[in-house]
């Protein structure tokens, strides 16, 4: 990773700089007091969750903080020069070719009404680097550089034809067009498949390695920041509060915030060993609970089903969409969920595994009855879904089958309130009266560890966090045998990702519940299932139990899978 | 690589300065907002709001108790008081019929917002029902209504109502007072549906692909349910914003068309016939307040009605939403 | 982006059938002897009456009688007022200087909308924003006939500055005021919806990222806020169409402008409901495809409407 000599000068120097956001009269502090040190050709990441400042600080090095941000204090001095103040001459002046910057998000950062190769040559004339047909030429270079092929008809064409990660590298390319001493790179593969970020990342490692370019990589991932960089700067709520060799943070973490992100951090080595136990147990006690369930409604007249054990069968299921081809007038056959068969056992979970456009949803959403399969069977507790006829039949199947989706900002309604939202399945189904309704509704924001007092909020006021845990109490309203988990926890910080995957453990153990558990990371699975199914392109590459694939994958995919997961090679201090 | 450079050494902040919270927690002290709710404290803050409403109120006392304005009847003209200036009584003189100005501009005000108010609430119906079908069913039905509602969009506004008008006018000579509100909104509303129906097919569109809507579903709501209880009420901030500004756009229609003859018929008292009789006037350069006096009260208005929709629209603008 | 032309081609085509229906359906509404209306009301021999019921294909069913409609109206054949003179006649004398003053408008509400927007937008907040918002809500508010009378009375009478009233001979510079007013009636909008562009726009990411590769805020500005902004605007200012046909209406009669809508409007204080009808089917022909090239050149400025 790090190349230069031991007695250089330091590229860049950040000294308790302060950061503040002009909010009214008020002024809210993003960065308090941080400093940190970079060395030419030398990689550091600064790791923090959302609101810890990371992305503040790095607007601040390169002079782009939004129109009510200010530097508040402190000093940024970069090869010598104090550039915290500087006037908007020189810091246009460094930026592009002096510090370069690879931003978050590949959709919005381009300007979608300007081809791509347009866009890449701007930096190379801006900074004067070359002009013209010169120009040309050399942005075709600098996006094979970066890892695009058939470059030359790709720098013709606009965004929209490009796929997230080609964006990506498109950015990539635009950073380092003008071969900049210092890279800012800020979550550049978050928004990205997990095969697609290793690959990228990668590739920009050797890339910056040749070049010499020093890199601050922003990330909100431990187990990257510690696989890509030396050096770790740990931030939360605006302070640095531990910083040093990577390796040695992670394996020997002395603040508590950092104890926290290691222990909590789903890729790391620390949970192979803590979650396989936990999850042991819990699976444990659910399927007693779960047993006991079954037996009652093996002999219930209203339940749907007769209490089996293998709760869902899925059988050879298919969906097939039509969509528009090439011309207009052409129909294409696009098989989204092509033969996928899988057992979930009572009391258990079952995790469906993919990347973007591996069909994982769909078959969620084929599951829950959300949408009709082309072909194959999905059958819940013995009875296939395509019999069920009558109104009373489905609605039954509602009570016993619930979701949780990924997006908390989408999954409830934003009109109504937290009581409501939670009491709507009540209220469908006819249970109770309102009285009742009321004290199911407190047992259950009990159960989900809220307090009583959110009823009369409503969502906008609440966390991403809070929000999913409303979503799971709304769905475990009627209670169901089986919840299922449409990336329930990914649109979450990797602290309150780890309380709700310990939420949904508990109330599995304590209630029997099932759980179709569909996510694109590999590395949760662990924590919460029991079995896995690794879907790509549709297809089923490879079923088997977590500790089955995790120690003995069988297919190519899923080794690459489990290769990408970041940080999952670093071993860890006992 | 164990060494450590200047600047890179370990460093762990002290707990003290650093303390942690608890993760995620709720803050229970706060008062409970929903998008209303918010929505009405942006506008109780905003002078905008303040301004329009005055404005209004006052063409609303206009419009109920005219008596507080003025006592002369808008009615009687005596062409002996012919363009008789101002006098004890009649603070803006005289029309040419010899009938009190400022009596016709506040007894006015009744036709020209009750066409407003009428067409405003017909086009918002018809355009929220059309809108809500076919952002919601999709497909087949969307692309038939969208397609009809083009045709009606195309034709412009003014130009149907002129040519609906004067056929109708043809085919009911006589018509009387609510006769002719009728005709007028009518025609109104026929064309200027389509807006409304743009305005809520986007909002539709957007929000049944919102997840809480598939979660509804799951709970086991019906089609029909979710429209009704989850996707309109969340659809509802556009159409708003939409209608308050054309009800303005719409007391201005009327006027154009009673300015071209077609409005309402000239017996009625409105700011449209007063403005088109006085035609004449201002080309000669005299008596002026004939014709002012109406068109300010319309300015006036109008202006009220568009700050009120300005107003709504900041308050309910998504983006303002986001603290 | 061949197929999307070839789309709204095929869209037009129902909407502009559906529209000269509507026209048609309104024209057979008239009361009484469709024959004396021809005739202007006066009494007829039954030879002119077959004459007539011939040539206007009046004993044809409805269905037939629609189709010789958009037939007429697509071959530019209108009729003739109850003087006799061919429509289009009527059409062609008037319709030139309605197209120079609406091209006129279009061109001050342009410049000065996006001119005036553009700078409220860079400025946000500043004073000069709130001040282009209040007058520009309060130009919206002032009725185009009274805005009319005053610019006429202030402009034309008491200053001087131009003829109060135009007349046949016309010319360009007769027709400044007049276009002003016309202009000013939209500009509010145009103004309003450019500053919200430029705005947004300003905070956009991809104008971060374009500052982040060292480029002056001048050509950052020009490129990717301005060039951004411009989509909305564009389609806006096409869509604005429509209410400068209806706006000229009314602008031609205060100024006794010889255009279409002048003649529109002598027709309808005639009471000459079919050369109204037929001056309108021309107006909405004019405006649908108006609105086609519109479509047309916001395909040119933004890629993404192409595939679509």
């Amino acid at each position: 990773m790090t190349t230069t000599p031991m007695g250089a000068a330091p590229l860049l120097e950040i000294q308790d700089l302060k950061v503040g956001f002009r909010a009214g009269k008020e002024i809210l502090t993003a960065v308090d007091g941080a400093s940190l040190t970079i060395y030419p050709g030398q990689t550091i990441a600064i790791v923090g969750e959302s609101g810890s400042g990371k992305s503040t600080l790095a607007h601040a090095v390169i002079g782009l903080l939004p129109g009510n941000g200010t530097i508040q204090g402190g000093a940024i001095t970069f090869e010598g020069t104090d550039i915290s103040h500087a006037d908007r001459k020189q810091i246009m002046a460094l930026r592009g070719s002096s510090i370069g910057l690879v931003p978050q998000d590949p959709m919005s950062n381009l300007n979608p009404l300007w081809r791509v190769g347009t866009q890449i040559k701007e930096a190379l004339v801006a900074n004067g680097v070359a002009k013209g047909a010169d120009a040309d030429r050399r942005v075709v270079e600098l996006l094979e550089e970066a890892g695009l092929p058939d470059a030359e008809r790709r720098a013709r064409q606009y965004p929209h034809e490009f796929s997230g990660g080609m964006r990506q590298r498109a950015l990539i390319a635009m950073g380092l067009a003008a071969r900049p001493k210092l890279l800012i790179a800020d979550e550049p593969t978050s928004a990205l498949d997990v095969t697609v970020q290793k690959q990228i990342l990668d590739h920009l490692d050797s890339l910056t390695d040749t070049l010499g370019v020093a890199v601050m990589l922003i990330t909100h991932d431990l187990g990257l920041a510690a696989e890509r960089a030396d050096h770790l700067v740990v931030m939360y709520r605006g302070k640095i509060v531990e910083s040093g060799p990577a390796r040695e943070i992670l394996q020997h973490p002395e603040h508590p915030y950092t104890k926290r992100l290691v222990s909590k951090a789903p890729s790391l080595a620390s949970q192979r060993l803590s979650s396989g136990a936990a999850r042991a147990e819990v699976r444990e006690q659910a399927v007693r609970t779960a047993a006991e369930i079954a037996e009652e409604i093996a002999h219930s007249e209203v339940a749907l089903g007769e209490g089996r054990e293998d709760i869902i069968v899925v059988e050879n299921l298919t969906k097939v969409f039509t969509l528009r081809g090439a011309r207009p007038w052409q129909k294409v056959d696009f098989a989204a969920v092509d033969d996928v068969s899988f057992r979930l056992r009572r009391g258990t979970t079952t995790a469906i595994v993919g990347e973007s456009g591996s069909g994982k949803s769909t078959v969620a959403r084929m599951v829950l009855d959300l949408l009709p399969p082309t072909a194959g069977n999905v059958v819940f507790d013995g009875k296939n879904l395509r019999d069920l006829t009558s109104k009373r039949e489905r609605l039954r199947l509602r009570r016993q089958m619930q979701p949780v989706f990924q997006n908390p900002y989408a999954s409830l309604d934003p009109l109504y309130s937290i009581y409501q939202s939670i009491e709507e399945p009540l209220r469908t189904h006819d249970v109770g009266s309102t009285k009742e309704r009321e004290a199911k509704v407190r047992d259950l924001l009990d159960k989900v560890s809220l307090p009583t007092t959110v009823m009369s909020r409503y969502p906008g006021e609440l966390s991403g966090g809070q929000r999913q845990r409303v979503a799971i109490a709304r769905a475990l309203a009627l209670d169901p045998e089986v919840v299922i988990c449409d990336e329930a926890v990914s649109a979450l910080d990797v602290l309150v990702q780890a309380q709700i995957l310990e939420l949904l453990n508990d109330l599995q153990a304590e209630l029997g519940l099932s759980y179709l558990f569909i996510t694109h990371d590999l590395a949760v699975v662990r924590q919460i299932a029991d079995d896995v199914l690794v879907m790509q392109n549709g297809k089923v590459v490879e079923s088997a139990t977590v500790a089955q694939v995790f120690d003995h994958p069988a297919e190519d995919y899923t080794r690459r899978l489990l290769d990408a997961i970041p940080g999952a090679s670093i071993p860890l201090g006992s | 690589m164990s060494e450590t450079r200047p600047g890179q050494e370990r460093f762990v902040a002290p707990i003290d300065e650093t303390p942690l919270r608890a993760i995620d927690a709720v803050n229970v002290d706060a008062v409970p907002e929903n998008q209303w709710k918010e929505a009405w404290k942006r506008l109780r803050t905003s002078p905008l709001f303040w301004i329009a409403t005055a404005i209004l109120l006052v063409i609303a006392l206009m419009i109920f108790f005219p008596s507080l304005f003025t006592s002369a009847d808008p009615k009687s003209a005596d062409l002996a008081n012919s363009f008789e200036p101002a006098r004890n009584g009649h603070p803006f003189g005289f029309t040419q019929q010899g009938a009190d100005v400022w009596a016709r501009t506040v007894h006015g005000a009744r036709a020209s917002v009750t066409i407003g108010l009428l067409t405003t609430i017909l086009t918002a119906i018809l355009g929220m029902i059309t809108g809500a079908i076919a952002g919601f069913y999709g497909g087949f039905v969307d692309t038939l209504l969208s397609r009809f509602s083009d045709i009606f969009f195309s034709i412009p506004l003014l130009l149907a109502c002129i040519v609906v008008i004067s056929v109708l006018n043809n085919t009911f000579p006589d018509r009387g007072f609510w006769g002719s509100v009728i005709v007028v909104v009518a025609a109104l509303a026929l064309f200027a549906w389509p807006q409304i129906t743009r305005q809520m097919r986007g909002a539709v569109l957007e929000i049944k692909n919102l997840e809480f809507v598939d979660a509804a579903t799951a709970i086991g709501a019906s089609k029909m349910k979710n429209l009704r209880r989850h996707i309109v009420p969340n659809a509802l901030a556009p159409v708003i914003v939409a209608s308050t500004i054309s009800l303005g756009v719409f007391i201005v229609a009327e006027t154009s068309l009673s300015f071209l003859g077609l409005g309402l018929p000239s017996n009625v008292v409105s700011w449209g016939n007063d403005i088109s009789a006085a035609q004449n006037q201002v080309r000669s350069g005299q008596h002026l307040q004939v014709m002012f006096v109406p068109a300010a009260a319309l300015a006036f208005t109008v202006l009220g009605f568009i700050l009120l929709g300005e107003a709504v629209r900041e308050a309910l603008d998504p983006k303002a939403r986001k603290k | 982006m061949w197929w999307y032309v070839g789309k709204r081609l095929l869209q037009t085509i129902p909407v502009f059938l559906g529209a000269t229906l509507i026209l048609f359906i309104l024209l057979k509404l008239r009361p009484g002897d469709p024959i004396l209306n021809l005739a202007g009301n006066k009494p007829v021999s039954q030879e002119v009456r077959d004459a007539l019921a011939a040539q206007y294909h009046l004993d044809d069913p409805l269905f037939v009688q629609w189709l010789q409609f958009v037939k007429s109206a697509v071959t530019l054949d209108f009729g003739e007022t109850f003087a006799g003179q061919p429509v289009f006649d009527l059409i062609k004398q008037t319709f030139p200087v309605t197209v120079v003053l609406a091209i006129m408008a279009l061109a001050i509400d342009a410049i000065l909308g996006i001119g005036l927007g553009t700078i409220a937008g860079l400025r946000r907040n500043g004073w000069f924003d709130s001040s282009v918002l209040v007058v520009s809500l309060a130009l919206l508010s002032i009725p185009i006939f009274v805005l009319g009378f005053v610019m006429q009375l202030v402009f034309g009478v008491k200053l001087g500055w131009t003829s109060p009233t135009v007349g046949s001979n016309w010319s360009v510079g007769d027709l400044i005021l007049p276009a002003i007013v016309l202009a000013i009636a939209n500009f509010a909008y145009t103004i309003r919806l450019t500053r919200t562009s430029v705005a947004e726009n300003l905070s956009a990411d991809h104008v971060r990222t374009a500052r982040a590769k060292g480029l002056s805020e001048r050509l950052v500005v020009r490129n990717h806020v301005l060039r951004n902004s411009l989509v909305p605007v564009v389609t806006y200012i096409g869509i604005n169409l429509g209410s400068l046909m209806a706006g000229a209406i009314i602008t031609e009669t205060i100024f006794n402008i010889p255009g279409v809508g002048n003649a529109a409007y002598t027709a309808i204080a005639k009471g000459e409901t079919s050369t109204v009808v037929a001056i309108v089917t021309f107006m909405v022909m004019v405006y649908v495809l108006m609105s086609l090239l519109v479509d047309l050149i916001y395909a040119v400025l933004d890629p993404r409407i192409r595939y679509v």
